[in-house]
């Protein structure tokens, strides 16, 4: 079900301003309170400790347990783009803006979508190494994990 | 497996007008593109026993469309999930229904209505499932994970704009020639080079052209096909491949595609090779997925994709005639069923301006990213 603009009473005038919405499920709600904490925590299986993302209820691999577990925030950008025109609602003051997918340090391959901020978009490269920081997602409900150019270029 | 599909073939083809805003219905379009297909191989509503189609909900579905031509008792209906990465998997399965007796005579369609647009979400609120990950990034839709992709291979192996630019200035020369493509103007790299940035490193230019219209393919069994007016085009063999729940983030090398798995898979089982293809219709929802995939099936090696097309090898006179329709970039993008239509209409010999000479087989891709498939079509049986 799709929560209309004039329902959250968060939400500006302009229907574009905000960024889509989580909603988060059972599976996934986990992820987002630890954001909401200052924590960027993964899915985990128990038992054999593979990484899972998106979360899972059992693991893939061993059919164990799943648990989040904190992650240190570190890793490597393996590709980006460079957003130049609004196809998604939200950041239209921040266009152009990079998003990319941020390989964490904990498991090769384990990747999250996320905003870079803070580096000129032209500066961004595959392998620039980036740290997880904390942002209020517009609308004012969620914290989003963003992340920056450890060596700050 | 090998020869899983021997013995179906494709007799009919029909379509809607291609047109960037219809105002019709998708049952007005789809029951049209079903009308022509089978008034195009002398069969009539009374013949047909089996429907089905693929959609992400966005499409009436096979027993509506069925019952708008005229159909009173369909056999089998089926309703298949998905886009691109679901083409081949629904042809197959038509082809699979008639060579199991489930059905004899299966129309395959796909429409789009205005209603669908992929390369935007401007309406998008909320989002759950994998998307609620991405999307309050601004990152959520086509242009944005393609584009991601694009940008590995670049790092990877050195391919550049000019690269993709010869992609699309391809495609379009050859849509000039093709009376039913919406975009038929001739573009140079230059033009290309300056059209807009959509999500860097896609310009404008790399993005399909989103349309209204329909298109259905007629399946039944070569058997039958023999006593209809074309001449039937058969189907050689089909492979898909998914891995990673389609999900476009954690597929682990965004260089290649699903092609990665599929090529192999379906060279093994039409024990042919790219050698032996005339016309591909390689799917192309962007310039990149064009790039990635051809490399995959084995035409050039990684890097290599725009010194093929500079050297003219990807048009007439060259290796193999990459969309002689103009694809979904320059044709119009009904999800990847109108290059089945082209496939058919090369190997009846009926292509007119764009008839490529002598064409024999012709292989038909579909889908990008984690998951997609791709069948063989041949003029003779295999």
């Amino acid at each position: 079900m799709t929560t209309t603009h004039e329902e959250r009473p968060s939400v500006g005038a302009d229907p574009l301003s905000l960024p889509p919405q989580p909603v988060p499920d059972a599976v996934t709600a986990p992820f987002w309170a630890a954001l909401a904490e200052g924590r960027l925590a993964m899915c985990r299986c128990g038992d054999c400790g593979l990484w899972l993302q998106p979360p899972l209820e059992r693991c893939r691999r061993c059919a164990g347990p799943t648990r989040f577990a904190d992650v240190a925030g570190t890793g490597t950008v393996y590709s980006f783009i460079v957003q130049h025109r609004a196809t998604v609602p939200g950041y239209l003051d921040d266009l152009p803006y990079v998003v990319a997918l941020v390989e964490l340090d904990e498991q090769a391959g384990l990747r999250l979508p996320a905003r870079i901020v803070g580096v000129d978009p032209a500066q961004v490269r595959c392998g620039l190494r980036v740290r997880a920081e904390f942002a209020d997602l517009p609308g004012g409900d969620f914290t989003v994990a963003v992340f920056r150019p450890v060596d700050g270029l | 497996m090998s020869r899983s599909l021997e013995g179906a073939a494709v007799v009919g083809i029909g379509r809607s007008p291609f047109v960037r805003s219809s105002g019709r219905t998708t049952l007005s379009m789809a029951a049209q593109a079903a009308r022509e297909a089978l008034a195009d191989c002398g069969l009539t509503a009374a013949d047909v026993d089996g429907f089905t189609c693929y959609s992400t909900g966005d499409s009436a579905g096979p027993s509506q469309v069925a019952h708008a031509i005229g159909v009173d008792d369909l056999g089998w209906s089926l309703s298949v999930l998905g886009g691109g990465n679901i083409v081949t998997s629904t042809v197959a399965g038509a082809a699979a229904a008639v060579l199991s007796g489930q059905a004899e005579v299966v129309v395959v369609y796909r429409v789009l209505g205005s209603q669908t647009r992929y390369g935007r979400a401007l309406e998008r609120i909320e989002v759950d499932g994998e998307g609620q990950f991405a999307g309050p990034h601004g990152y959520l839709v086509p242009p944005q994970w393609f584009a991601m992709f694009c940008r590995r291979h670049q790092y990877e192996y050195g391919s550049t704009a000019a690269d993709l630019g010869a992609i699309a200035v391809q495609e379009r020369d050859h849509a000039v020639r093709n009376p039913h493509a919406v975009a038929r103007s001739p573009i140079t790299l230059d033009d290309y080079l300056n059209s807009r940035w959509i999500s860097e490193p896609f310009r404008l230019f790399d993005c399909c052209y989103e349309i209204d219209g329909a298109v259905a393919i007629v399946v039944t069994s070569a058997e039958r096909a023999a006593d209809l007016p074309h001449r039937p085009v058969h189907l050689l063999g089909a492979a898909d491949s998914n891995r990673f729940g389609g999900s476009v983030d954690q597929w682990d090398d965004l260089s290649c595609m699903y092609s990665r798995d599929t090529a192999p898979r379906l060279w093994s089982r039409t024990g042919l090779q790219p050698a032996d293809i005339d016309v591909a219709c390689m799917y192309d929802c962007f310039t990149f997925t064009v790039m990635a995939t051809f490399e995959d099936f084995g035409f050039c090696a990684k890097g290599e994709v725009g010194d093929y097309f500079r050297a003219g090898r990807a048009t007439y006179g060259g290796d193999v005639v990459v969309n002689p329709h103009g694809g979904l970039l320059s044709e119009g993008y009904i999800h990847g069923l109108n290059h089945h239509y082209e496939a058919v209409l090369q190997l009846r010999g009926e292509a007119g301006d764009r008839q490529v000479s002598g064409a024999e087989t012709a292989l038909v891709t579909s889908g990008a990213g984690p998951f997609g498939g791709a069948l063989v079509y041949g003029t003779a049986a295999a």
